[in-house]
């Protein structure tokens, strides 16, 4: 069993372990001042200027394939990516990529919505939570009801990231109530000027996601996204894009913070001695060091899984639910570390305290990933012994 | 016009850095490894001339094992080869011991420039440059903002105090540049997966011709006999303005004879 990376894994993570060192975290002090005045911490043109100089280098579509000018890069790679852009709270993402689904589109439908999305030009969103349908996506209750060759949608879609900005959104909505989910549920690509409206939901965050209305907005047969009853096959694919980025995410943020706190300890001095001295405070750092190693491992199994085309749902699974929990333990412990400066806002980790919170709750929640782990068990889909048989 | 970068490997300024015990020669293993910060400007300046006027970079460093990483990483920013002097014996070498050695290693390449960082960030000697000129008895240029090759002279501008000096040399020569010279760019993606081809000469003491007496921790002309940690830094001083604050800062400045 080789843990190691290649020469050219290493330096792709190195390239953005730089990055971040000398792009992304000299503007974290200016980012807490600006959210401190209620302020975008790191303005859109910022975020651009950001992209563009990543993209100059070839940072650019990390996942997206070769042929869509992207790097086509693997989901081991990807994580790897991901763990360094967590060690700051700056939430900076490459530019060039788009949501998986949309790579189903036709082909004017990528020229209109893929390749644009893929530039920057235009925004998506992903809407199928509905007020009466989180957890249970099933239960959704927005219609599409056919009109000539149009479309008539009507309903409320809920906590939509992105739905603010987005200039289009991939909603799901029931077009045969009698088959429901299976085989009743259909994509559409909406263009916001087909008349659907966003109100901003404002959260524990720096950010909110958006309520969107559909009031009777007609839609073009052509926009139409994959099969007429495919909707709900479509929205499982999105959600199982990339679960086990979440957590490598994270675990950057949960590094972040054990180094920070271990300065902090060093340097701390109660009682004529560092608090570094301290067993209570030794734990803290022990218990959460193990646990971010037993999360990279996690996180990093079920990529390389995905990579090697296995089923990868039960690893994906088990790396959301652990590094949710986990980050939320490591950043409640950190914050112990610092004292009372922890739960300032001179300092980033309470934006992590309230940032990491979100992590047990969207795509999927605590309570629904052991759901389907477990049922994965009981059903005798997988095995307890994991992926190695 | 071919150019050779001196390239050092040095630990991550970022991290705390630790002698060992028994030799008092610098961990090398204690922290992350990088490129001497100053190297990559004169990487970089190295790749300007050579997108200027053709010809290929190649980058020469003496080190241990894990300096091939720094070597990877100068080829993926685009220079075209690598040497790398390696040789359990060098531990421990001098200044002048490893000016002595990239001499020599240089006598294998073909170069009409060798440029070099002005200062390595772990010990600071500002030295090597120097040394590598005269041991192959060429011009050096140092502390260069500015670099500019014609025919067979190189020019740079050296900054001073009140502006800069013109300074003129013959190729080839040994120019030593400052950080004010360039912007170091990022090695592209493409760069990183083209590096892996790029081809890395090593080479040990012996074919360089010389032996193991002549370097490492017996040769060195200097040798570290002791040393303590740095003392933790005293609680600051705090002049209260009260219509002398002018005076009390001057005063305090004397006191401790920086003024
Ligand atoms: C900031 C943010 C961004 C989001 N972005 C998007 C987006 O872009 N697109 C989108 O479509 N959705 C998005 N969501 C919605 C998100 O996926 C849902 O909030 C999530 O699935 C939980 O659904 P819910 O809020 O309705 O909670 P509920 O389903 O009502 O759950 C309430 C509680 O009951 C528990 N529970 C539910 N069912 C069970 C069960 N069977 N057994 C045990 N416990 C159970 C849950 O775990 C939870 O603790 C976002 C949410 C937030 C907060
Ligand atoms: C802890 C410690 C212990 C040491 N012990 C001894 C000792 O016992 N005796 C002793 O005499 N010296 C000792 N040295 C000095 C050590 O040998 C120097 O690192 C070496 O001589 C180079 O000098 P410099 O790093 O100051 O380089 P500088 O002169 O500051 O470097 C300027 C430029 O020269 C080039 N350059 C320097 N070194 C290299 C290299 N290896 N390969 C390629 N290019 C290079 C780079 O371009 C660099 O930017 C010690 C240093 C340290 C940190």
């Amino acid at each position: 069993m080789d843990f190691s990376l290649t020469e050219e894994e290493r330096q792709t993570r190195d390239w953005v372990r730089t990055f971040v060192q000398r792009e992304i975290q000299p503007l974290e002090q200016q980012a807490l001042r600006r959210e401190r005045a209620g302020e975008p911490g790191v303005t859109t043109e910022e975020f651009a200027a950001l992209r563009s100089k990543a993209r100059h280098s070839g940072f650019w579509g990390i996942q997206t394939p070769e042929e869509y000018g992207g790097m086509g890069l693997s989901a081991v790679m990807t994580a790897l990516i991901e763990v360094e852009l967590g060690r700051s709270f700056v939430p900076f993402r490459f530019g060039g990529s788009a949501d998986n689904i949309l790579f189903h589109a036709n082909e004017d439908q990528q020229k209109q919505y893929l390749v644009p999305t893929i530039e920057g030009e235009r925004i998506s969103c992903f809407a199928i939570t509905e007020p009466g349908a989180g957890s249970d996506a099933t239960a959704i209750k927005t219609t599409a009801r056919k009109d000539g060759s149009d479309w008539i949608i009507k309903g409320e879609k809920t906590f939509i990231t992105g739905g603010n900005e987005a200039d289009f959104s991939m909603v799901f909505a029931i077009t045969d109530p009698d088959k429901g989910v299976q085989g009743g549920v259909t994509c559409f690509l909406v263009d916001r000027d087909m008349g659907w409206k966003s109100e901003y939901i404002d959260t524990m965050g720096e950010w909110g996601p958006a309520a969107l209305i559909f009031d009777d907005v007609r839609v073009p047969d052509r926009n139409v996204l994959g099969e007429v009853g495919e909707g709900f096959t479509l929205a499982m694919q999105w959600i199982g894009r990339g679960r086990y980025l979440l957590p490598a995410r994270a675990l950057g943020a949960c590094e972040r913070l054990v180094e920070m706190a271990i300065e902090h300890a060093r340097n701390r001095v109660t009682f004529g001695e560092p608090i570094a001295e301290r067993q209570a405070i030794q734990w803290m750092i022990a218990d959460s060091a193990v646990e971010i190693e037993a999360l990279r491992w996690l996180a990093l199994s079920a990529a390389w899984q995905v990579d090697r085309g296995l089923d990868s749902r039960q690893a994906q699974s088990m790396a959301k639910l652990f590094g949710g929990v986990k980050a939320n333990e490591i950043v409640d412990r950190m914050m112990q570390i610092h004292g009372g400066m922890g739960y300032t806002r001179e300092l980033p980790i309470e934006r992590w305290y309230r940032e990491l919170r979100l992590l047990r709750i969207y795509e999927g929640t605590d309570e629904i990933q052991r759901r389907t782990i477990a049922r994965n068990l009981l059903k005798g889909h997988v095995s307890v012994r994991g992926a190695l048989g | 016009m071919n150019i050779v970068v001196l390239m050092k490997q040095v630990p991550d300024t970022y991290a705390e850095r630790k002698l060992q015990a028994g030799d008092n020669t610098l961990d090398r293993d204690a922290s992350d490894a990088v490129i001497n910060e100053i190297d990559e400007y004169a990487i970089e300046e190295g790749l300007l001339l050579k997108e200027a006027h053709g010809g290929e970079v190649t980058i020469l460093t003496m080190g241990p094992d894990r300096a091939t990483e720094s070597i990877r990483k100068a080829l993926s920013m685009g220079a075209d080869k690598g040497v790398h002097v390696l040789d359990d014996a060098l531990h421990g070498s001098c200044a002048i011991t490893t000016a002595k050695v990239l001499a020599k290693a240089l006598g294998t390449v073909e170069y009409d420039l060798v440029i070099a960082g002005s200062e390595a960030t772990d010990s600071r000697l500002s030295i090597v440059p120097a040394l590598v000129s005269e041991a192959l008895g060429v011009a050096q240029l140092s502390g260069a903002r500015k670099v500019t090759v014609d025919g067979s002279t190189v020019t740079i501008e050296r900054t001073t105090d009140t502006g800069f000096d013109r300074v003129e040399g013959a190729v080839p020569a040994v120019v030593s540049v400052v950080e004010k010279i360039n912007e170091p760019r990022y090695p592209s993606f493409k760069g990183i997966m083209a590096a892996k081809s790029k081809p890395v000469t090593t080479l040990s003491l012996s074919d360089l011709g010389l032996s193991p007496d002549e370097v490492g921790l017996v040769a060195s002309t200097t040798t570290v006999e002791s040393y303590e940690e740095a003392p933790p830094r005293a609680a600051g001083t705090i002049v209260k303005d009260e219509g002398n604050g002018g005076a009390a800062i001057a005063e305090y400045l004397a006191s401790r004879k920086l003024i």
